[in-house]
């Protein structure tokens, strides 16, 4: 059976930059595959409430680009674990879109996400990407046309990260026919998918397996870290853990509404990511 | 068409989420556009609901007062919900309709652009909602009762500033889930594509009035002035002239309290004015070195944003158009000034293109002529404007009347 690897999501600078670092650390250590880190942006439109206030209190506390890659470049050093950078285009583009991904590749990150530069607004990232060996990785999602899809496709990105909609009910999850025939309609474009958007659970992970290379799973840990005290990197080891399928269930069975995939079920925002 | 770039700037910086809906709603726009009935239509609802046109006058009084260029002022504030926001509002809603949809959602800074969707939906029979940033929400009682009075929900938003540029991501969040069934009609000339170059069109109506009229006076237009804060009353009202080289097109951003960081909202000019990417579009903002978005400050809600709209943006670079700025006392000067001598009150905003028209008619010579846009009218800004000229009694006002409540 093959396995749906982890990929864990953190906002760079949350709380503060050294608990930023434990945090990422942490979840290397509980069985992450890869490490997500996203680089604040003071008006992050593609993310839900938990990330936007994560970002927002990172700011206040003095977060800038500069200690983001600087913490990439540890991160990559002590934990082995491949790090990608989620950050948004104005971040990208303040720098120079090739001098941020020649400074990301550089602090030894693997794969970049700006989901507000896509492929034909990209200011040049993906040829960047390309000429640094980072790996910049599209956002697509279930609305995107098939056109659409074709034109990312030919870009030939090593991954693509895709938004899910899943219906979850209490703490029992399962991925709809729909969702995994998406999955399946993107994996068939020849790119390691990501697949990200309300993944919590293990049940989840276990659905994905087959369908997504990888699951991002952000808002999760960050409610794990609000929720666990000063002990808060034992608490989140644990959570990779029991995503990974190491550890026991619990701690991951939050009560959540019941939501449908379809358009018209959308009127309420999930509590993670939205690209 | 120019949907897309003026310049280096605009663009359709979006995720993929709402790429379809801004893909579809451009390929409609052009669609409606050709289609005479919608013309029509537009013209009808113009003509009996919005209250067009507006009136154009000449400030005999100011002008005496200020004994340089001819002032007149075209009263784009007498428009129906109080303010040029209207004739956007009306023009996407009627677009939502066509396109089969049966809601729209707006963001709304003090209230006027919320309140002209509200109105208009409550007119064409859409449902509404309107994201309000809480503190906003707060400073902006009236504009919330009245919206909620014509049947729309006003949602408070809690995240960031919760001002204005917030009210925004949290509608760019939300269309992106609903668009479906839901249009977003962006209150001025900014955003991803198409949204400027649509708020261009219907407000180029206040524009090509003014021409007319002006030409009925017998009086060549020298120049024209224009607040600016997103700028959709400024680039309607000059867009008849943009491909030409004359008149000279004045715009005028809010100086605030000052020069410093977070004082102002003078974007094309100072220290924090950058080239950016936020809220779906490309423009110049104020931004720090890391592209993070600044606070703005200005006395009137509707200039206090931290970016421009990418045409002007654009036109401001190429010389076209001209910006300056007014703080917010020379804004509270040229209120005053104009209701003492002509017995109009602008909207703080449109204040501040008082005030730039007061400082360029006094430097030209009598003949000349100088066409402001009082693009809202002041009666909104009374808790603020009260607040400002008499605070005392003001404050005294509504203590007695929270007595007698």
């Amino acid at each position: 059976m093959p396995e749906c690897l982890l990929m864990a999501h953190l906002v760079a600078g949350y709380p503060d930059m050294e608990r930023s670092v434990a945090v990422a650390k942490a979840l290397a250590r509980g069985g992450a595959d890869y490490l997500e880190v996203q680089f604040p942006f003071s008006d992050p439109t593609a993310d839900g409430p938990t990330i936007e206030r994560a970002c927002q209190a990172a700011l206040a506390n003095g977060f800038k680009v500069d200690g983001g890659f600087a913490m990439v470049r540890r991160l990559a050093a002590e934990t082995g674990k491949p790090v990608f950078i989620m950050t948004y285009g104005s971040i990208v583009f303040a720098r120079g879109a090739a001098e941020f991904a020649r400074l990301a590749a550089e602090a030894g990150a693997t794969g970049l996400v700006v989901p507000d530069l896509p492929p034909d607004y990209d200011e040049n990232l993906f040829a960047a990407g390309a000429e640094f060996g980072l790996a910049v990785t599209p956002v697509i999602a279930p609305e995107t046309t098939p056109a659409r899809l074709g034109c990312i496709g030919s870009l030939r990105p090593e991954y693509i990260y895709t938004a899910l909609r899943l219906g979850v009910t209490g703490s029992e999850t399962s991925l709809d026919d729909d969702s995994i025939r998406y999955l399946d309609s993107v994996s068939r474009l020849g790119a390691k998918t990501i697949a990200g958007f309300g993944v919590r659970s293990r049940g989840q992970m276990e659905a994905l397996a087959g369908h997504a290379h990888a699951a991002a799973v952000g808002s999760h840990f960050l409610d794990a870290l609000a929720a666990a005290g000063p002990d808060f990197e034992e608490a989140l080891a644990a959570a990779a853990g029991a995503l990974k399928g190491n550890g026991t269930r619990q701690a991951i069975t939050a009560p959540h509404p019941r939501r449908r995939r379809g358009i018209q079920a959308r009127t309420a925002w999930p509590r993670g990511r939205r690209f | 068409m120019r949907f897309d770039y003026f310049g280096e700037y605009g663009g359709r910086y979006v995720g993929e989420t709402l790429r379809p809906a801004l893909d579809r709603f451009a390929a409609e726009f052009v669609e409606a556009w050709a289609d005479p009935e919608f013309h029509a239509r537009l013209a009808t609802i113009r003509k009996t609901w919005i209250g067009r046109p507006t009136p154009l006058f000449f400030a005999e009084n100011a002008t005496k007062a200020l004994g340089g260029a001819k002032v007149y002022v075209k009263m784009e504030g007498l428009a129906h919900t109080g303010a040029h926001k209207i004739n956007n509002a009306v023009g996407q809603v009627l677009l939502a309709r066509r396109m089969g949809k049966t809601a729209v959602i707006a963001e709304t800074g003090a209230g006027q652009h919320g309140l002209a969707v509200a109105a208009a939906a409550a007119k064409l029979g859409l449902r509404c909602r309107v994201y309000m940033g809480s503190v906003d929400a707060a400073r902006q009682r009236p504009n919330v009762f009245a919206m909620e009075m014509m049947g729309a929900e006003v949602t408070p938003v809690e995240s960031g500033a919760r001002t204005l540029k917030d009210a925004i991501n949290a509608a760019l969040r939300e269309w992106s889930a609903t668009f479906p069934d839901t249009h977003y009609v962006i209150g001025s000339a900014l955003g991803p594509s198409p949204f400027p170059e649509v708020a261009r069109r219907f407000q180029a109506v206040v524009g090509e009035e003014t021409i007319r009229q002006m030409a009925e006076t017998g009086d060549a237009i020298d120049v024209m002035v224009a607040c600016v804060g997103g700028g959709s009353n400024a680039i309607g009202f000059f867009s008849p002239r943009l491909d030409s080289d004359s008149p000279r097109l004045v715009g005028v951003e809010a100086g605030g309290r000052g020069m410093g960081p977070g004082e102002n909202a003078v974007r094309m000019s100072g220290g924090a004015s950058r080239v950016g990417i936020a809220h779906g579009y490309k423009s110049r903002f104020l931004m720090d070195g890391d592209g993070q978005v600044l606070g703005s400050h200005s006395i009137s809600a509707g200039l206090d944003y931290p970016g421009i709209g990418p045409q002007l943006a654009s036109l401001g670079e190429s010389g076209r158009i001209e910006f300056e700025s007014a703080s917010d006392d020379e804004a509270l000067e040229a209120l005053t000034f104009f209701a003492r001598h002509e017995g109009v009150m602008f909207a703080l905003e449109s204040a501040h293109a008082g005030a730039a028209a007061m400082r360029i008619a006094r430097g030209m010579s009598p003949g000349r002529t100088v066409v402001v846009n009082m693009s809202g009218r002041g009666d909104k800004d009374l808790f603020i404007t009260a607040k400002a000229l008499g605070r005392e009694r003001w404050i005294e006002y509504l203590k007695s009347e929270a007595d007698n409540a």
